[in-house]
């Protein structure tokens, strides 16, 4: 069993153990940082359970707490651009640098009056072959999202592309994220977030071999300043870590911009 | 002052026509939406106080609609609220209404029909033109009178800091036109222009400024003030409207409008040019914007004692990120709000407890009430169908009851009446 693991594992790791990441993990909204304002969150992600070895020269994840400093500068009312400071920290590493990526985002202005939220981000950079054996890897990621009462809805269909590392040659990835929510009272919001890896796009892997993530998530809206979710993933395939505890605490800065309002 | 009937006799002394338009704001900014007799703002009509008028309104939406006569002490078949009793014009018909006007100043009038949550209709459409009602002796001490109507255009629902529901817009005008669009108001030195200015915004509080010259105020929401004080910048809720004396001492070409720059950006000004001037307008934006209807009463704290205090606090109930909050008055909305009934000749003390995170500007049909304290601060002598309660503060406002009929209090946005924040006084028989 062990061995039939560590194979399934050698044949998507690479495409998997990135593509999630366990480092930023978010389903994005629509939304974009005022001009002018930064965002500063922390990505605090801890694998209860998960990869127990060594998989074509990556870490293992299991026990590994990963810590992602996430800066987003406003730029106008239909752009920012993010950037990402990776770490691992895990007994037998210590606390280790991962990587950075850099995210320039457009969005529909509001202005536009559509019916949802509609948002296109890209990502590019780059990860230490110890942590992922692609190292240089780079997303789009198109962002639908809706609220309506109560209810909030959002969809990212995620393509991924492989730069450097061994699925430079599998194509385009598919991993969508997808969540759902509602606003039990002005502060506090409930639903479930999802996560997926389904590997080529042109070649979607079987079930067994996806990645599937559901997180029953909270989010916490204390103030218009500060972000805060918490959540508990579980991943029910053998390809995916199965128990994951994220949590993001995000603080904006207007440096004296405060959006307009009343 | 009569009834509205579908067929009076003789010609009206105005005609107003509700139909929907295609409007320029300017190039490339049209709004397709519902006007007065073809323009925006609405023809000024030009009434004598205690002359009787008689008006035709023709309706050819294909919704029921009403027009309200904002700031007139008129009855209530007369007023155009539905929730009074006045009746809406059916799709497609016409009525007639006669009134005596009064009292004099700057008024409007409006549609009253409900938006919802359609922001097509309502005061987001262009449905709304200045009233003027003169005293029968003016002694017009000024050279010109100019006329303002501010507006926002192209309305959307956003989230705001708060965390509910709001509404903002694209595009702001002045008479119409975004700021560069349109004549000038062109003047010269020395004059004395009385301008009188409406925010006929369906939600937006804006501030007013015209760089180098101050406002002397004479008149809010029609009725003259106590102090005329000069300020720097005016500060209208939706459906205030102030008659301010400016002395043209600052000979150049400006931009008299939003005191904030992005408002002025969205189009919220129009020129003025002085004769023999020309260049680009220039603006700016006071350091501080302030404003405070103490200033323009008499200072003195109010001598009269209410007969009857009537306690009214403004809240709000969370209905979802995605949703317009609910508003109450007393933990009620509308229908299911109630107000103590009003005592003939009485003065009674509304006190107005804004326990929420809005600015209101709250609306009083068919009267006018005296400010008697803001913040706690006591003043005199400021009369107001329109007040402002900022969010989280206390105004006291007296009102004598010597008008009969149910009447109308609400919130003057739009999307905070149509979700509720209105209530009915009634006399008491």
């Amino acid at each position: 069993m062990r061995t039939v693991l560590i194979g399934l594992l050698l044949a998507f790791a690479s495409s998997v153990a990135w593509a999630q990441g366990n480092y930023e993990i978010q389903v994005y909204g629509a939304d974009t940082v005022a001009p002018g304002n930064t965002m500063v969150e922390l990505h605090s992600n801890f694998t209860v359970d998960g990869q127990r070895v060594y998989v074509q020269g990556a870490a293992p994840t299991y026990h590994a707490e990963h810590e992602t400093v996430e800066i987003t500068q406003g730029i106008n009312d239909w752009s920012e651009v993010g950037f990402y400071i990776f770490t691992s920290e895990q007994s037998r590493l210590g606390v280790q640098w991962v990587g950075d990526h850099i995210r320039p985002r457009v969005r529909v202005p509001e202005s536009w009056r559509w019916p949802v939220g509609v948002s296109l981000s890209m990502e590019v950079g780059y990860q230490r072959p110890l942590f992922s054996p692609d190292t240089w890897t780079w997303e789009i990621r198109p962002i639908v999202d809706k609220t309506t009462g109560r209810w909030y809805f959002a969809v990212n269909p995620a393509l991924e592309r492989t730069w450097h590392g061994p699925d430079v040659n599998l194509g385009i990835g598919f991993s969508p994220a997808a969540k759902i929510s509602y606003d039990f009272t002005k502060k506090i919001t409930g639903g479930f977030e999802y996560y997926a890896d389904y590997g080529s796009i042109t070649n979607i892997a079987s079930l067994h071999n996806q990645q599937q993530q559901l997180f029953p998530a909270i989010d916490l809206n204390v103030s218009p300043d500060w972000e805060i979710n918490f959540g508990v993933g579980v991943g029910p395939t053998a390809a995916t870590d199965h128990w994951i505890v994220k949590g993001i605490i995000g603080r904006r800065f207007d440096w004296g911009r405060k959006k307009k309002s009343q | 002052m009569g009834r509205p009937s579908l067929a009076d006799a003789g010609a009206p002394d105005y005609r107003i026509e509700i139909a929907e338009t295609e409007w320029e704001l300017g190039p490339k900014k049209k709004v397709r939406t519902a006007v007065y007799s073809g323009k925006i703002p609405g023809q000024l009509i030009r009434l004598t106080e205690g002359k009787p008028v008689t008006i035709e309104i023709v309706n050819r939406l294909d919704r029921a609609e009403i027009v309200h006569w904002h700031g007139q002490w008129i009855p209530v078949d007369v007023d155009g609220s539905m929730e009074e009793g006045s009746p809406m014009i059916a799709a497609g018909t016409s009525a007639r209404i006669t009134f005596t006007p009064r009292p004099s100043g700057l008024h409007w009038y409006h549609t009253h029909a409900m938006a919802d949550r359609n922001l097509k209709h309502g005061l987001y459409t262009g449905q709304s033109g200045l009233l003027l009602v003169e005293a029968k002796e003016n002694p017009g001490r000024y050279d010109r009178e100019g006329f303002v109507v501010l507006h926002d255009w192209l309305p959307y629902y956003s989230a705001s800091d708060d965390g509910s529901m709001m509404v903002k817009y694209n595009t702001a005008s002045v008479n119409g036109r975004i700021l560069g669009q349109g004549d000038p108001i062109r003047v010269r030195e020395g004059e004395r222009a009385l301008f009188h200015i409406l925010n006929a915004s369906a939600t937006e509080i804006h501030w007013l400024t015209l760089p180098g010259h101050a406002f002397e105020v004479q008149a809010l929401d029609g009725r003259p003030v106590a102090t005329r004080t000069k300020v720097e910048a005016l500060r209208l809720g939706p459906a205030e409207r102030v008659s301010a004396l400016v002395t043209m001492s600052a000979p150049g070409v400006w931009v008299f409008g939003e005191a904030r720059e992005d408002f002025r950006r969205a189009g919220m000004g129009t020129v003025i040019e002085y004769a023999g001037q020309s260049g680009k307008p220039q603006a700016s934006s006071p350091a501080k914007l302030e404003w405070d209807y103490r200033a323009f009463g008499e200072g003195v704290p109010a001598s009269s004692k209410p007969d009857v205090t009537i306690p009214m606090v403004f809240t709000s109930r969370f209905q979802g990120h995605g949703a317009l909050d609910k508003w109450m008055i007393n933990d009620k909305s509308y229908p299911e709000t109630s107000l103590p009934s009003l005592q003939s000749g009485l003065r009674h003390r509304l006190v107005f407890d804004n326990h929420s995170t809005d600015d209101h500007p709250v609306h009083i049909h068919r009267h006018a009430f005296e400010l008697i304290s803001i913040h706690g601060m006591a003043t005199r002598g400021v009369y107001k169908d329109v007040v402002v309660v900022e969010a989280g503060t206390r105004v006291e406002a007296d009102l004598v009851a010597n008008n009969p009929g149910n009447t109308l209090f609400h919130c003057h946005q739009q999307d905070h009446m149509d979700s509720g924040f209105m209530a009915l006084f009634r006399y008491a028989s």
